[in-house]
């Protein structure tokens, strides 16, 4: 018989145990089986990014914020560490009964490891989950395009967001909720500073190896903070409590010949009887934007670039009732007063350098007669 | 040919040019009549080779009764009566370059975008960053939106109601550079279009419509120098890899002379 080789019991074990140590090792989360951060490199040719470059950018955000399971903290970025160890890394308890891992078991599905809001069901969803990479948060109570507070993100956390997949999380507890906004935060600069190494390595050229101080200076701090000067820019809205009498009424009238105005132009987008049907015809907000080609044909070659296909933007229909940042009259008061990052709906209150197109008085009676379309 | 230049070398070297050059701005004997001693101008001209086509007419259907008297027109591709490519950045792209301190008090303190006749105006701006206001102004009838997303730094989205409101004006600053000029676009009237660059020096120019651009009181040395156009991104041409190239900058006039740009080359691949 040829071809068939007897071994001897030592050479047998002597093969098979380094295959049964391997599998071992694998199934005990070293190597290759724990889920890292990905590069995305969303809008971008691949023919136009090297794998020296791609190393680049994933060994620079390495060193910087660490990773899944264990992040870091450049120097100068105000979070807390702990916070974020409470919610990275794999679903697990700890020997005191904590619950870890709670950015993987509740928002990674939807909004990815990276947080860049293409987790494993983001494709079915209208509109997608949040990316955070850009630092643009749509419900905050911050003028000037400013990031959003850490109360504005806790909020979130505890009501959802109505009309989306964005469930209420307000189960949790609260150390828990602050844990998540932690590392939401911690997300969103690490993604600043990768959209800032793509521009640098890619576009730019940027000599290898990367200088960490320049590239800490010039991508990691300024996004770290902007979170912290979000504190000075903290609107207070002027909305008053319900009043079920003459003055409402009042005020709603008011509000609905601003709202028709040509100062504040929101029939424009909202339509005349604010049920969403404006003139407006195509519009996206700032994460689809770029999907867009000038013509039918260069979107749909554009959008092969980008993990989720182009998604429209549908101004809201006041008449259905539903406002996806809460519908409390502070709550409406804020969208127009600071507007919706990230999306077509300006700001349209005062601001540094703006002394606002309607005064928050004026706001309040906008915001009256668009809670007033219910039906 | 960008590659041959070591960027520390050149802060070393350029810094001590620099350092000579202020020296002798500073020396009581030669302040007042050397002012321009050691810096440098970069002029050149840039023409589009051929015949441009028609600008389009663009879709004006918002506010028509106060938009729809003026002829819009497409401005991603501005050519002049001779031949002259306007709207082209030119712009130092070496970092950490010294800036003649004559600059800094001779600058405008703003940079005015006027939104007038339904259109912004002009098409495109710079700003220095650390010494400049963005002023922001509605001129029209009608209540205006101005938007813009730079990378990294705040969005802005905000209404510009028409005068007399207070509001009609607004300012705005930049927090850092930009590598690539920032899109500015209105929600309300989807046609407007303008670009804006905020750098962290004063060495940026936009070609006017006979195409030529200066570039004044540069400090002298190697600089690398970035050619940015709406239509492309970097200016990319078979002489220049990605629209990049350096020159030495002798101190006074330095003429590049004209540079002829193939229509092909202003198409995005």
């Amino acid at each position: 018989m040829t071809g068939v080789k007897i071994l001897s019991s030592r050479q047998l074990a002597g093969r098979i145990a380094p295959a049964v140590l391997a599998v071992a090792l694998a199934a005990a989360g070293c190597g290759p089986s724990s889920p890292g951060f990905r590069l995305n490199t969303d809008g971008r040719r691949p023919a136009e990014i090297t794998q020296v470059q791609q190393q680049a950018i994933a060994v620079a955000l390495q060193k910087l914020f660490g990773e899944t399971d264990d992040p870091n903290l450049p120097d100068g970025v105000d979070l807390k560490l702990a916070l974020l160890q409470h919610a990275a890394g794999a679903v697990r308890i700890d020997t005191a009964g904590n619950q870890l891992g709670l950015y993987r078991q509740h928002c990674s599905m939807c909004h990815a490891l990276t947080g860049d809001g293409a987790g494993s069901t983001a494709s079915v969803q209208n509109p997608y989950p949040r990316d955070f990479r850009q630092g643009w948060f749509k419900y905050t109570s911050t003028a000037g395009g400013a990031k959003p507070l850490g109360k504005d993100l806790e909020r979130i956390l505890q009501q959802g967001v109505a009309s989306t997949a964005m469930p209420a999380f307000n189960r949790l507890a609260e150390d828990e909720i602050l844990a998540l906004v932690e590392y939401v935060k911690y997300l969103s600069i690490r993604g600043e500073t990768e959209l800032y190494l793509l521009q640098l390595v890619i576009d730019e050229d940027a000599y290898l190896p990367l200088d960490m101080d320049e590239v800490i200076e010039d991508g990691v701090l300024p996004a770290a903070e902007s979170w912290t000067a979000a504190n000075q820019m903290k609107v207070h809205p002027a909305a008053g409590p319900e009043d079920p009498s003459q003055q409402l009424l009042a005020s709603i009238g008011r509000g609905r010949e601003l709202f028709l105005s040509k100062e504040a132009q929101c029939l424009q987008c909202h339509g005349r009887r604010g049920n969403g049907r404006g003139d407006q015809s195509e519009l996206y907000d700032d994460w689809n934007k770029p999907k867009k080609g000038s013509t039918p044909q260069q979107t749909r070659l554009q959008a092969r670039l980008f993990r989720l296909p182009i998604q429209r933007l549908r101004p809201r229909d006041f008449t259905r009732g539903v406002f996806r940042g809460g519908s409390r009259p502070e709550d409406i008061c804020l969208r127009i007063h600071v507007g919706i990052k990230g999306t077509p709906m300006p700001a349209g209150g005062p601001a540094p350098g703006t002394a606002g197109a309607l005064k928050p008085e004026q706001i309040s009676d906008v915001a009256n007669y668009v809670r007033s379309l219910s039906r | 040919m960008s590659r041959e230049l070591n960027r520390r070398e050149f802060i070393s070297r350029g810094a001590a040019t620099a350092g000579l050059a202020a020296a002798s701005l500073r020396s009581p004997a030669g302040a007042k009549a050397s002012a321009a001693d050691g810096w440098g101008e970069l002029t050149g001209r840039f023409l589009y080779d051929g015949t441009p086509p028609q600008r389009k007419r663009l879709k004006v259907d918002k506010d028509v009764d106060c938009c729809g008297k003026f002829d819009i027109r497409d401005e991603s591709l501005m050519v002049g009566e001779d031949g002259g490519l306007g709207n082209v950045y030119v712009y130092v792209r070496t970092r950490g370059v010294p800036v003649c301190p004559e600059l800094v008090q001779s600058v405008e303190k703003e940079v005015l975008l006027d939104n007038r006749d339904c259109i912004f105006m002009p098409h495109c701006m710079k700003i220095w960053y650390t010494e400049q206001v963005f002023h922001i102004v509605n001129s029209d009838p009608v209540a205006q939106n101005v938007t813009f997303s730079p990378l990294g730094d705040r969005p802005a989205n905000i209404i510009l109601p028409p005068l007399p409101a207070a509001a009609a004006e607004a300012t705005w600053t930049f927090n850092r550079k930009q590598n690539v000029p920032v899109p500015i676009a209105c929600n309300y009237h989807p046609w407007e279009s303008a670009f804006i660059l905020p750098r962290d020096n004063p060495y940026v120019d936009v070609t006017k419509m006979d195409g030529t651009f200066r570039i004044p009181k540069l400090p002298a040395g190697k600089l690398e120098f970035q050619l940015w156009h709406e239509k492309v991104g970097y200016l990319q041409t078979p002489r220049w890899s990605r629209g990049r190239f350096t020159v030495a900058v002798k101190p006074g006039i330095n003429d590049l002379g004209t540079f002829r740009i193939d229509p092909a080359w202003l198409v995005k691949r």
